[in-house]
C-alpha cells in the first residue's frame, strides 16, 4: 500500500536534517501524584527509527508526549534539534512542535469535517493567526497537503468527510497530517492498537518507509514484540516509567521482553500474521 | 418447552421456543422502603409548601367557588372565536415572525465566539471562561418581560425592543446549553491540533466549529421556534408583534378576537416547528 506514487512526491523539504532527540534526566509526577517517569535518560540520533516498548501505564505514552511538551516534564531536560522543549512555551514551543509530527493510537481526526481541512492542521505552526480564522490557506500549503496525501495512497479520499473512513484510512490521513508539517522528527504513540493485522503491517511500513525516505527520525509506541523487531533496529523498554532496556532489536530476545513486561510472553503480545504482501514490507529481522 | 420458562413471560415462550434451558437471572435489586421514603418526603413537602402558617403559599379554594362565574362569562367568548377579526391580524403576525427571525440570527452570529469562550475544551483559560459563564448567566437569570418592559421604557415601543429581548434570552440559552454539550463530548482532535504546533484560535476555528456546528444548529431552531411562542407576549408590555393586538382586544373585553388570535398563533407555531424538524433532521 506504500506506494511509489508516495517516493516519487517525497523529497519536498530535502535540504532539512533530522533532529536529534535528548532526554536528561527527566521525571514526570502527575497532578494525582502518580510518577508517571523516574530519571530518564536517552539519546536518539538523528534518523533512527526507534521502538519504545512496555506494558499499558509503562510510561510510553508519558515519553513520548515530554518530546513535544503536550507533557511537561517535571524534573530534568528535553533536547529536539535546536529546541530545548522544557524551557520553552507559547509560540516558541509551537514552534518547536511545527518540527515534530506525531500519530495517535486514536487517529484523533476532527471526523465532521473535510480530509483536506483535517490535513490542513499540519501547518499551524507555519500559519497566522488571521489566516486561520478566515480559513485562507496558500496555495503551497494546500499542495503539501495534497502531496502528503498522495504519498499514502489517501489523495482520492480528499473531500471525504473524515468519520467515513476506515480506521487504516484514518491513521492514513493521520500520517499525511504528520507529514504536511514537513518534520524533522516522527512520533507515534500505539499508532497500530486499533487497526487488523494487515492494516497494522501498512501502517508500520508506512513509518519505515518514512525514516528510510524522507530521512526523519522516527520513534514509535508499541507493545507487540513481533512488529518492535520487524520494524524498527533499536529498542527502548520501559517498566513502571524507568528505561530497563536500551539497545538493537537484533538483541533483543525473548528472555529480554519478559524482563520488561515482568512475565511470561503471551499470544496477546504479538501480532501473529504475517503481511499479506511481505515482500513489499522492508526486510524481516 | 414453555414450562422451563419464567411465568412472567408467557408471550415469548410460543414465538421463541429453544433447547436451550432458561439462563438464570440473578434477582433484580429492588429497594422498597427507599422508594417508599422518597414518595413520602415528596408529599410532605407539597403540604408544607401549601401551608400558611409556615410560610407556604396561601391557596384559598373559596375564591374559586365566589369569582367562578365571570370567568366562565369569559370562557364562553373565548369558546366562539370570532374568525372575521383574522385580516386585521395579518400585519402584527408579520411582525412578530420578523422578531422571531432577526432575534434568532443575531443571537446565532454572537453565540459562537461566545460559547467557544465559555466551553472548557475550546477556552482552557479558567479566569475568560468564567468570566463570560458569569455573564451569560446574569443575562439568563433575568426574565424576558422585565428585558421587554424596561428595553420599551430605554427605545420606545415597537418592533426593536422586542428583537433586543429575544437577543437577550436567546444568548443565554444558545450559550449556556452548548457550552455544556461541548464541555461533555471527546475532543480528540485537539491534542493532534496542538501536537502540531496549533494555537487555541486555530484548532477552534478549522476543527473544533465543524465538530461542534451540530450541537449549535441544533439549539439555533429551538430558539427560533421558542421565539415565535415568546414574542406573542411581549406585546403585552407595548414590544411590538401580536401581543399588542391581545392587549388591546382584552382591553375591550373582546375575548372573540383574542380566542381567534390566539388560535392563529397555535397554528404558526406548529408550522415553525414542523419546519424546524425538517431542517433539523438535515442539519444535524
Amino acid at each position: 500500500m506504500h506506494s511509489d506514487a508516495g517516493r516519487a512526491a517525497t523529497g519536498s523539504n530535502p535540504a532539512a536534517a533530522p533532529w536529534h532527540i535528548e532526554l536528561d534526566n527527566v521525571s514526570v509526577t502527575y497532578p494525582n501524584g502518580t510518577r508517571g517517569l523516574r530519571n530518564v535518560s536517552m539519546s536518539i540520533a538523528p534518523g533512527e527509527i526507534v521502538s519504545i516498548v512496555g506494558l499499558s501505564g509503562s510510561g510510553k505514552s508519558t515519553l513520548i508526549r515530554t518530546i513535544n511538551g503536550l507533557v511537561a516534564a517535571s524534573e530534568g531536560t528535553v533536547h529536539v534539534g535546536p529546541h530545548e522543549i522544557t524551557s520553552i512555551s507559547g509560540s516558541a514551543l509551537r514552534r518547536a512542535r511545527g518540527g515534530i509530527g506525531m500519530i495517535f493510537q486514536g487517529f484523533n481526526l476532527a471526523e465532521r469535517t473535510s480530509v483536506m481541512d483535517n490535513v490542513l492542521v499540519g501547518r499551524f505552526a507555519y500559519t497566522p493567526w488571521y489566516r486561520s480564522l478566515f480559513g485562507l490557506h496558500t496555495q503551497a500549503d494546500r499542495d503539501l497537503a495534497l502531496r502528503a496525501l498522495d504519498s499514502v495512497g489517501m489523495l482520492e479520499k480528499v473531500w471525504s468527510r473524515a468519520g467515513a473512513l476506515s480506521g487504516g484510512q484514518k491513521q492514513r490521513v493521520a500520517i499525511a497530517r504528520a507529514l504536511t508539517q514537513e518534520p524533522q522528527v516522527m512520533l507515534a504513540d500505539e499508532p497500530v492498537a486499533s487497526l487488523d493485522p494487515p492494516t497494522a503491517h501498512a501502517v508500520m511500513a508506512d513509518l519505515q518507509g518514512i525514516n528510510a525516505e524522507r530521512h526523519l527520525t522516527v520513534l514509535v509506541n508499541i507493545h507487540m514484540i513481533d512488529l518492535a523487531r520487524q520494524y524498527t533496529t533499536r529498542m527502548i523498554g520501559l517498566r513502571a516509567g524507568e528505561i530497563v532496556y536500551d539497545g538493537p532489536t537484533a538483541d533483543a530476545t525473548d528472555a529480554v521482553f519478559e524482563e520488561i513486561y515482568d512475565r511470561p510472553i503471551q499470544a496477546r503480545d504479538t501480532l501473529g500474521d504475517d503481511p499479506v504482501d511481505a515482500a513489499s514490507l522492508g526486510e524481516h529481522p | 418447552m414453555s414450562s422451563q420458562l419464567p411465568a412472567t413471560a408467557p408471550a415469548n415462550a410460543s414465538s421463541a421456543p429453544s433447547a436451550r434451558s432458561t439462563p438464570t437471572v440473578p434477582p433484580k435489586p429492588r429497594n422498597h422502603v427507599r422508594t417508599a421514603f422518597i414518595a413520602a418526603a415528596f408529599v410532605a413537602f407539597t403540604v408544607l409548601a401549601c401551608t400558611p402558617g409556615i410560610g407556604g403559599v396561601d391557596i384559598d379554594l373559596g375564591a374559586f367557588v365566589q369569582h367562578w362565574r365571570n370567568g366562565w362569562n369569559k370562557f364562553v367568548q373565548l369558546l366562539q372565536p370570532n374568525f372575521a377579526f383574522l385580516p386585521r391580524t395579518v400585519g402584527p403576525m408579520l411582525e412578530t415572525l420578523q422578531m422571531a427571525i432577526v432575534g434568532a440570527f443575531a443571537a446565532a452570529l454572537v453565540s459562537v465566539p461566545l460559547t467557544l469562550w465559555a466551553a472548557k475544551p475550546t477556552n482552557p483559560s479558567w479566569p475568560v471562561r468564567t468570566f463570560v459563564r458569569t455573564v451569560i448567566n446574569v443575562i439568563r437569570s433575568i426574565p424576558d418581560l422585565v428585558y421587554a418592559s424596561i428595553l420599551v421604557v430605554m427605545v420606545g415601543t415597537g418592533a426593536l425592543p422586542g428583537v433586543l429581548t429575544l437577543f437577550l434570552f436567546d444568548i443565554g440559552i444558545i450559550v449556556k446549553l452548548v457550552s455544556e454539550a461541548i464541555d461533555s463530548s471527546e475532543h480528540g482532535y485537539m491534542e493532534a491540533g496542538r501536537a502540531a504546533g496549533g494555537s487555541q484560535l486555530q484548532i477552534n476555528r478549522l476543527t473544533a466549529l465543524p465538530q461542534v456546528m451540530p450541537l449549535f444548529a441544533n439549539q439555533w431552531l429551538y430558539v427560533l421556534e421558542l421565539n415565535v411562542r415568546i414574542s406573542a407576549i411581549l406585546g403585552l408590555v407595548g414590544a411590538g408583534g401580536i401581543g399588542r393586538l391581545i392587549e388591546e382586544r382584552r382591553s375591550f373585553f373582546r375575548y372573540d378576537d383574542v380566542s381567534a388570535i390566539i388560535l392563529e398563533i397555535l397554528v404558526v407555531v406548529i408550522i415553525i416547528e414542523v419546519i424546524s424538524n425538517l431542517l433539523r433532521r438535515r442539519l444535524v
